[in-house]
């Protein structure tokens, strides 16, 4: 069997890069969990591309928003917390790439497209959102956590003893 | 290096004979960004310091005043207005929350109380507000924030109970409703704060004060503009699942999920948009004219929306007539529902300048034109009252190749309001109810205002069923 082996300074590379994209996760989450009554409503109202509709639908029903708002608050803030810590890195990596999708989709740069915000940079296709998106693509085929992160340990705490009928 | 990493991190058969162990190393680079989060969680708590003092510098009072009276608070009707009134409260230092009342337990009342309780406050929620009023003998002052048709029940039982009450506006859907709350606040000897909250608005209250009163820099106000332009906004829904049960919704005076949702475009609940817009603005043409109106003529009509669901008129046009103590004037207004574009705003126009004010200071900045023919306004300037004139652009440069023609007036100077509100919209006229529950202010919109404002809206209604001016005495807008 090939041995996995961890080249150190794209290893420590990737590490920080996950820690960056976590804190900025965290932060997300964070402020919106303290906002008195942050509500996903504004932005998907603006929802621009493909999937306008269904955003826009989204937005005008409270039962579905009120979840909707929920788990994008604990979500971003768990994620974060995830991704910082390297702690179930694989999981937190996809869950963040479903939520960026989520967020790219629902304002796509695309082709003849303006938005009155986020009214920093200039985007076409490409935004930042989908430079983090693949930024947790690295991040999720990349086994960060188990160079750096509480996987290791969570990983080297559960290794079971092989089963000798397997050989 | 590599080699103990590899040894660790690799499934090999030799490695799967040694029982599992947590290496040092495993447990150092394990934790090795646990830091990170310490760092975080370090500029966290210094932005949170940042924002808390930024917000302490712009409310209007200092928070945490030593010695501040709390006032204890019920909130009387928890929708959408509701909760705009409570993000403000949030923000006042030394309020209360005790009670919340909302019929719509399962959506409303819930979403308020959860969240009040995340500012760690703990009210207690009711369905019936005759129980709030009953059982919470603490509450000093109620926020009545329910539709329209129920304020004046609401204002006056409240007012009974013996609490000072912040009344939304508009103050009823019907005038003997209004004069009925006015009459209720007289004999409680409570206070009755409508909620036209432009008037204790920092922005408006310099405008009134110093712009129109002291340094008079409009001259004789003739004519008046204003209008709110909305777009055209989908019903609201209600899931089935949050449902307010059939009987709950007749006990309150609802036919249905739909009409409990959207009560605004209901005749006999709300007043339309020329009351739920309107009523803010025409409020100001009555403020800042020093008189109600004198007559009335409008035309209205329901020309988009669907008559099954909207009642009222969903385009308004009005002229009033106003007897200024400087003279005569008129007044246009419009509301309509279907187009947004140039949003909301009220222009006072004078024989020596313009007034352009909006409450949305982010569309309209406060913009003051001086007639060419006016006193200059450089006193004002070195006052504060005033920004300095914008430079205006030369026609010729402005890029459309339009040539101004020998028979337009020379542009005038354009300067700015120079005075800002940094607060939620309903928070300095809160904080002036507050205030004035603890006796160290005058209401700035009491009942008797609120009811001017009421008559001179609510005759808009009757002017367009009438298709004939209405001429309106003094008389009438006193109770």
């Amino acid at each position: 069997m090939q041995a996995t082996t961890f080249e150190h300074a794209p290893m420590i590379a990737i590490t920080a890069l996950r820690v960056l994209v976590g804190w900025h996760f965290l932060y997300e989450g964070l402020t919106k969990l303290t906002a008195p009554s942050w509500t996903a409503a504004g932005y998907l109202k603006q929802a621009k591309g493909p999937l306008a509709e269904s955003f826009r639908w989204l937005a005008s029903r409270p039962d579905l928003l009120a979840n909707a708002d929920l788990i994008t608050m604990w979500g971003l803030t768990i994620v974060g917390l995830c991704l910082i810590l390297g702690l179930f890195t694989r999981l937190a990596s996809l869950a963040g790439i479903a939520f960026i999708l989520l967020f790219y989709l629902a304002a796509p740069p695309l082709i003849g497209y303006f938005y009155a915000i986020p009214s920093e940079g200039s985007y076409l296709i490409v935004n930042k959102n989908l430079v983090e998106l693949f930024a947790l693509v690295v991040i999720l085929f990349t086994r960060s956590g188990h160079f750096a992160g509480l996987d290791r340990i969570v990983r080297a705490v559960t290794r079971r003893r092989p089963r000798l009928a397997e050989a | 290096m590599a080699d103990e990493d590899d040894a660790r991190t690799t499934e090999t058969p030799a490695a799967a004979g040694a029982p599992p162990k947590l290496g040092r190393r495993d447990l150092l680079m394990g934790l090795s960004t646990v830091p990170a989060l310490g760092l975080f969680g370090y500029a966290w708590r210094r932005q949170q310091q940042y924002r808390r003092g930024r917000e302490d510098a712009a409310a209007t009072t200092p928070a945490a005043v030593a010695g501040l009276q709390e006032i204890n608070v019920a909130l009387l009707g928890a929708g959408a207005q509701g909760q705009v009134l409570m993000e403000a409260m949030l923000r006042i230092p030394g309020v209360r929350f005790r009670a919340v009342c909302d019929i719509w337990t399962e959506y409303n009342l819930r979403r308020v109380v959860n969240t009040l309780k995340r500012f760690k406050q703990e009210p207690n929620g009711y369905a019936d507000y005759r129980e709030m009023l009953d059982k919470e003998k603490e509450v000093d002052a109620v926020i009545v924030a329910t539709p329209d048709f129920w304020h004046a029940r609401h204002t006056i039982d409240a007012l009974k109970a013996g609490k000072s009450v912040y009344c939304e506006k508009e103050m009823s859907n019907t005038l003997e409703g209004a004069r009925s709350m006015v009459l209720a606040q007289r004999e409680s000897g409570k206070l009755l704060q409508i909620g036209h909250q432009r008037r204790s608005n920092p922005r408006y209250l310099h405008c009134y004060h110093k712009l129109l009163g002291e340094a008079k820099l409009l001259g004789r106000i003739v004519t008046v503009n204003g209008q709110w332009n909305r777009a055209v906004t989908p019903d609201l829904g209600a899931p089935d699942r949050y449902a307010i049960p059939d009987a709950t919704l007749k006990q309150y005076g609802f036919k249905d999920m739909h009409q409990f949702r959207n009560w605004r475009w209901y005749k006999g609940l709300g007043g339309g948009p020329i009351v739920d817009l309107g009523s803010h603005q025409i409020d100001i043409y009555n403020w800042f004219l020093d008189a109600p109106p004198s007559g009335v003529m409008a035309s209205g009509g329901l020309l988009y929306h669907d008559p099954k669901t909207h009642e009222w008129y969903d385009t308004v046009m009005v002229i009033y007539d106003y007897d200024t103590p400087l003279g005569p004037a008129k007044a246009y207004y419009q509301t309509q529902t279907t187009n947004g574009s140039q949003g909301y705003y009220e222009s006072f126009m004078g024989d020596q300048g313009t007034l352009l004010i909006s409450e949305s200071e982010l569309n309209y900045t406060g913009q003051l034109y001086r007639d060419p023919n006016a006193p200059a306004w450089d006193e004002w300037i070195q006052k504060g009252y005033v920004s300095a004139p914008k430079e205006q652009e030369v026609k010729e440069k402005s890029g459309s190749g339009a040539i101004a023609d020998v028979r337009e007036s020379v542009p005038p100077d354009q300067h700015t309001v120079p005075v800002s509100l940094r607060d939620p919209y309903h928070q300095p006229h809160l904080q002036n109810f507050f205030d004035a529950v603890r006796g160290k202010a005058a209401l700035n919109c009491p009942a008797e205002i609120g009811y001017e404002s009421a008559v001179s809206v609510l005759k808009v209604n009757e002017a367009i069923e009438a298709k004939s001016p209405l001429s309106l005495k003094p008389e009438d807008f006193k109770v």
